[in-house]
């Protein structure tokens, strides 16, 4: 065989060898993969919309996704909203729930963010940040009380906590949940989900 | 070229050849994913995975590469392996394969594996091809750890995320963060380079 | 608006050298004078674009579609390889003084994890077309930015009295964190 020819052969089969090996990696993973995002979303949905059995995906646009959380009986619980915007470093993407009348935000968690360690980071703990966002009344935008309260009674119904010496990640927190909200209420007017609640009746 | 005992070929990884404080090779992955042990720890055994089984194959098929198309064999090769490990990762541990996020893939890029296939596996028997790979995996592992352990305890003061340091201790952010990485690998590098000058002066 | 947000937090605060650790290596090998290290820099920011526009295409039109996602590693290594070669040819074709300027670097820039690394995170990021050249643009001329300044400093550097082990790259990587540490000052300036 000649150079070139040989030169071909095994670049191909090279080629093809690993195309058919990657082919059965990809199918035996595929399904688990999609799996664990899934299950990250469930699991999150069921944190911000509690006692929520079954979900289904109700709006999706870039950067936010609406998720209603149904009981058992299929009725509407509340919406999550999953949802991401700049922060300190990247952006911050988060999940919260609200409940069915879109009044009250229940619970707020951050899913990825790249914020300082120590610092922008802390808006992933519960303690220091998340605990603020229980219960809150979205009827008006949120407010961000700085500097921060020191216990949860100390805050007004619509207004959640700073993080010392990361005033930046708790605004963008905030901005992306306002927005967010805001857009789900035109959304809401609008009628856009009118279908699937007749439904969950 | 085979004139080094098999221990001298496996324990040159280690110190005399060492991927990261010697040569330094795999400046990306060792910066990056150190900001953790157990991040630290992963991105080694998953460059060793590479690195291991791309030697295997590689010297096992030496012969019938021809020299003008190697490297793009090597590549292909080792992008295979590379896919394999980053699936599995996503698969089976989804937390790290999140924490490592685009560092896996960059394992391709990695010179430390080319490296090894054009200086080691493409001239060697596939036993000493496979003692190399695993000595340098085991180098670069080493190395990964000392630099997370350090940039761990005290950037969050953990050990594996074990609280190693007392109340009293304020984690040092810096550490944790890209300029500590920076720093503290040169400074390990002088130190390397000052062990070696001493030891070569008293010999 | 958030075009040019992504522009300057590419350049400035996700700075491909500062903030990803990538091209260490011709960020530490070519960073002597600066007037090298200004051509491999347009060199890198060069290719990036290209790269940013191509590896879109290739990952919307044949990966996707075809839901051949397994492939992508394999398929962005090998594309930026080629068309790096490719590269090279054109511009010794079109214009000999370019090459002049950036021959020697291209070869070099192959093995550079920025370019695989862009690909990858345009993909990841799910960008838009122009998002992702934008996005290439503004990593290559982060790039640029850091090595010309590691440059001037190191040009400086052979006149101070360095400790005989920290000469080369153990004094190299202590002032990249040093400028790490000062890009860090960016963060947070776009909200």
């Amino acid at each position: 065989m000649n150079l070139s020819a040989r030169m071909i052969a095994v670049l191909t089969s090279v080629g093809l060898l690993s195309g058919g090996f990657l082919s059965t990696v990809g199918l035996l993973t595929k399904e688990r993969i999609a799996l664990n995002k899934q299950k990250e979303i469930e699991e999150a949905i069921l944190a911000v919309v509690p006692g929520t059995e079954s979900s289904q995906k109700l709006y999706e646009e870039k950067d936010l996704s609406i998720y209603g959380g149904k009981d058992e009986d299929g009725n509407l619980l509340g919406f999550a909203i999953h949802a991401s915007g700049v922060g300190f470093q990247d952006k911050i993407t988060l999940m919260f729930g609200t409940n069915a009348s879109l009044t009250r935000i229940t619970n707020l968690t951050i899913l990825d963010q790249k914020e300082t360690p120590g610092l922008g980071a802390k808006i992933t703990d519960r303690e220091s940040f998340l605990k603020y966002w229980e219960n809150k009344d979205c009827s008006q935008p949120l407010s961000l009380r700085k500097p921060p309260a020191i216990s949860p009674e100390d805050l007004s119904s619509s207004e959640v906590n700073t993080i010392t010496g990361a005033t930046i990640s708790s605004e963008s927190v905030l901005n992306t949940v306002n927005l967010s909200l805001e857009r789900l209420k035109r959304l809401k007017t609008e009628g856009k989900f009118a279908i699937e609640e007749r439904n969950a009746n | 070229m085979p004139t080094k005992s098999i221990g001298e070929e496996f324990l040159k990884g280690f110190w005399k050849e060492n991927p990261i404080f010697r040569q330094l090779l795999g400046m990306c992955p060792t910066l990056a994913v150190t900001n953790a042990m157990i991040n630290g720890l992963a991105m080694g055994l998953a460059t060793a995975f590479v690195l291991i089984f791309s030697s295997l194959v590689v010297s096992s098929i030496k012969k019938l590469i021809p020299s003008q198309v190697r490297i793009a064999t090597y590549i292909v090769i080792i992008a295979t392996f590379v896919t394999i490990a980053d699936r599995f990762l996503a698969a089976f541990f989804p937390p790290i394969s999140k924490n490592l996020g685009p560092y896996v893939p960059l394992i391709v890029v990695n010179c430390i594996i080319l490296g090894r296939q054009e200086a080691f596996s493409s001239k060697n028997t596939v036993g000493r091809s496979l003692i190399d790979a695993f000595g340098m995996s085991l180098g670069f592992i080493l190395g990964l750890l000392i630099l997370s352990a350090i940039r761990e305890i005290l950037g969050f003061g953990t050990f594996f995320g074990f609280q190693v340091m007392g109340q009293w201790f304020k984690p040092w952010i810096i550490m944790i963060l890209p300029p500590g990485a920076f720093i503290t690998l040169g400074i390990l590098l002088a130190l390397a380079l000052q062990i070696e000058r001493k030891t070569k002066a008293r010999r | 608006m958030e075009i040019i947000a992504l522009f300057f937090s590419a350049i400035l605060i996700n700075n491909f050298v500062l903030h990803y650790f990538l091209g260490i290596c011709p960020f530490l090998g070519v960073s002597k004078k600066i007037d090298s290290a200004l051509s491999m820099g347009l060199a890198v920011t060069f290719v990036m674009s290209i790269t940013a526009a191509v590896s879109w295409a290739i990952n919307h039109w044949i990966l996707i579609p075809y839901q051949l996602d397994y492939l992508q590693i394999v398929s962005f290594i090998l594309v930026i390889a080629s068309l790096v070669q490719l590269v090279e040819m054109f511009i010794r074709k079109i214009s000999p003084p370019l090459y002049q300027a950036l021959g020697i670097y291209l070869p070099l820039i192959t093995t550079n994890c920025a370019i695989f690394f862009l690909a990858l995170m345009a993909a990841l990021k799910n960008y838009n077309f122009i998002e992702t050249v934008i996005f290439g643009i503004g990593s290559g001329l982060g790039f640029t930015l850091a090595i010309i300044l590691m440059a001037g400093i190191r040009e400086q550097l052979d006149l101070a009295d360095v400790p005989e082990a920290l000469k080369g790259a153990g004094i190299s990587l202590i002032v990249a964190g040093i400028m790490a540490l000062a890009f860090l000052g960016f963060s947070g300036m776009i909200k």
